[in-house]
């Protein structure tokens, strides 16, 4: 019986002391695999609590299949996508990058998909903006889980170029995707453009110069740049060239808030027929031509 | 952890561990000292009892099937198609392998104690702890040479893909094949670890409470990330309770790099130095406690 007990006692004394050793060593493997280890780089929608799989994918989740459920889901994802079903997309979407969060192709289609295919299919510009909105989130969310990859803040800098037209957050986003090692090089090139839309030279020239420093080895990056650098030599003082700009911006800005009040149906506003601008409701004329309303509900163009 | 704690922990643990093993020498060291040929034909042994099995050559197969299929994802893009073939190859590797551990591992002791075929083999002169290591190797053979049959299919089904898939503008088909080598690498160090503690437990209990044990220590194994989160959200006596069960869980979750390579995140060397190191000392502390019990057991 005593020698027992004295094993017994060994036994834990043993198992405390390997237990002391090994809590540096796992602190160690912490510190160098952050993406698995480190609670502040995960998403906070990522604790197995909110998970918006079904019950298979928690299952699978909680015994350590979290990227094998994702893929699942993802062929899911085709399967929805190939019967149309762009609204259900969303959701199950959202449990893939939960899943597996460093999913770069599953977060891009993510956020691609809200942020055009839906921004798109939506009638009311309200919707359009919120399924705009929640796009750009969804990138952001990729671009703070995956700092180390040049995809996601390019793929956000290129939404806020292109489809949210936000110049100055595609900038930072461009700026940002550039540095990162493997960024291709039309990131750099991508990033000038936000400038050379808005017409803003402070930045312009440092960007650009910034883009010929890049990719020196890149024949056809250099080229492009070095015709941008040309034409902005000529035409940055060219009042025609500003005045195209100019006129070409705030026709796409009028144009968007022209946007806003043309759906189907709209309770608030009329919208005139010869110049295509909006009124309040209940006015007999329109605001901007001075053209009379018809005296029936008029219907939106 | 501040690095201060971190070095007076080390330093205390160390003392414990090495204090303990000298007062436990003769327990462990002989088996270790004099009795490596006993343990080398106790796992020869063991191999040759595994290979008659029926069950591993079924599963063997089994999996064999699962990879090839693999093939089959052929109507999505070359990208996807890499990633899918990766992760679930790997992630077939992982699972089976756990499957074979449990199945292999758990029955062996208990096994022997039931058939009775163990009196003539410690009526001869293999100390306990010599049949315990030798039955720990021979699993390891078995596990070894399972997961490169599964890996080296894997491999294969990459490079067919590789050559048949055609790649396109924006999607390619990357095999990533060192990564996945290493990846596989690093699921049958998890296994060795998790077959020490299986011995462990088979050591001291039925081959159903092994059973059930085993998967337990699997599932808590791979959810030690969960745990780490789970500790960052609670305070006090809970928060001390949770960290010290994140430090006394197995540490297979360490060895798992499937998200890394199916993702084409570069691997973090010394993250799996670490993880090999802690999973050593946890594999011996494992067998030197399965060593004790078994040592004290009455069979």
């Amino acid at each position: 019986m005593r020698h027992r007990r004295r094993n017994f006692g060994f036994v834990v004394l043993f198992a405390l002391g390997m237990l002391l050793v090994q809590a540096p060593l796992q602190d160690a493997v912490n510190r160098a695999r952050p993406r698995v280890f480190d609670p502040s780089r995960r998403d906070p929608l990522q604790s197995i609590a909110s998970i918006r799989g079904p019950t298979p994918v928690l299952i699978a989740a909680l015994g350590g299949f979290r990227t094998v459920a994702a893929d699942l889901l993802w062929l899911k994802v085709d399967q929805l996508w190939d019967g149309g079903a762009w609204y259900l997309l969303p959701s199950v979407m959202e449990s893939v990058v939960q899943l597996d969060p460093h999913f770069l192709l599953g977060w891009e289609v993510y956020g691609w998909h809200l942020a055009y295919n839906l921004n798109t299919e939506s009638v009311l510009e309200v919707d359009k903006r919120s399924w705009l909105d929640q796009g750009l989130q969804v990138l952001e969310r990729a671009v703070t889980l995956n700092p180390d990859s040049w995809q996601m803040a390019f793929e956000l800098g290129w939404t806020c170029f292109d489809r949210a037209h936000d110049m100055p957050r595609a900038a930072e986003y461009l700026y940002r995707a550039s540095k990162l090692p493997d960024a291709r090089s039309f990131a750099a090139r991508l990033y000038y453009k936000t400038y050379e839309r808005t017409l803003n030279f402070e930045k312009l020239w440092p960007a650009l110069e910034y883009a010929q420093s890049r990719y020196k080895d890149e024949p056809q990056h250099q080229k492009l740049v070095k015709s941008s650098i040309e034409w902005w030599k000529t035409h940055q003082f060219d009042p025609q060239w500003h005045r195209y700009e100019i006129v070409r911006e705030n026709s796409a800005r009028q144009q968007r808030a022209v946007r806003f009040y043309l759906y189907p149906g709209n309770p608030y506003w009329n919208v005139c027929d010869r110049c295509g601008l909006p009124t309040k409701k209940g006015q007999p004329t329109c605001g901007a031509c001075g053209k009379p309303f018809p005296p029936t509900s008029p219907k939106p163009v | 952890m501040s690095a201060q704690v971190s070095k007076l922990i080390l330093m205390a643990g160390l003392i414990i561990v090495v204090a303990v093993l000298v007062l436990t020498r003769r327990i462990w060291g002989t088996a270790l000292t004099h009795g490596l040929p006993s343990i080398w034909r106790i796992a020869k042994m063991t191999v040759a009892e595994a290979r008659r099995k029926r069950v591993l050559q079924a599963v063997v197969v089994l999996v064999i099937l699962i990879l090839t299929s693999l093939t089959f994802f052929t109507y999505l893009n070359p990208e996807e198609q890499a990633r899918m073939i990766i992760d679930s190859g790997l992630t077939t590797i992982a699972a089976f392998g756990m499957l074979l551990a449990i199945f292999i591992a758990a029955f062996m002791i208990p096994h022997e104690i039931e058939a009775r075929t163990l009196y003539p083999i410690l009526a001869k002169p293999v100390r306990r702890a010599e049949f315990l290591l030798g039955k720990y190797l021979g699993a390891l053979i078995i596990l070894g040479v399972v997961v490169a049959i599964m890996t080296v299919v894997l491999v294969g089904v990459l490079l067919l893909q590789d050559s048949m898939v055609e790649d396109l503008a924006n999607s390619k088909f990357d095999p990533n094949l060192l990564p996945v080598l290493f990846a596989a690498a690093m699921s049958y160090c998890a296994l060795a670890v998790l077959t020490a503690l299986i011995m462990l437990i088979s050591s001291v209990a039925s081959t159903t409470m092994t059973v059930i044990g085993a998967v337990l220590l699997w599932v808590v194994g791979s959810m030690q990330s969960m745990l780490l989160d789970l500790s960052t959200k609670v305070t006090g006596a809970t928060k001390v309770l949770t960290l010290a069960f994140f430090y006394a869980v197995p540490p297979l979750q360490n060895f798992d790099f499937r998200m890394e390579v199916s993702n084409h995140i570069g691997v973090s060397m010394p993250a799996a130095v670490f993880a090999l190191e802690r999973g050593l000392l946890y594999a011996i502390v494992a067998l030197v406690v399965a060593a004790i019990f078994f040592d004290s057991r009455q069979v």
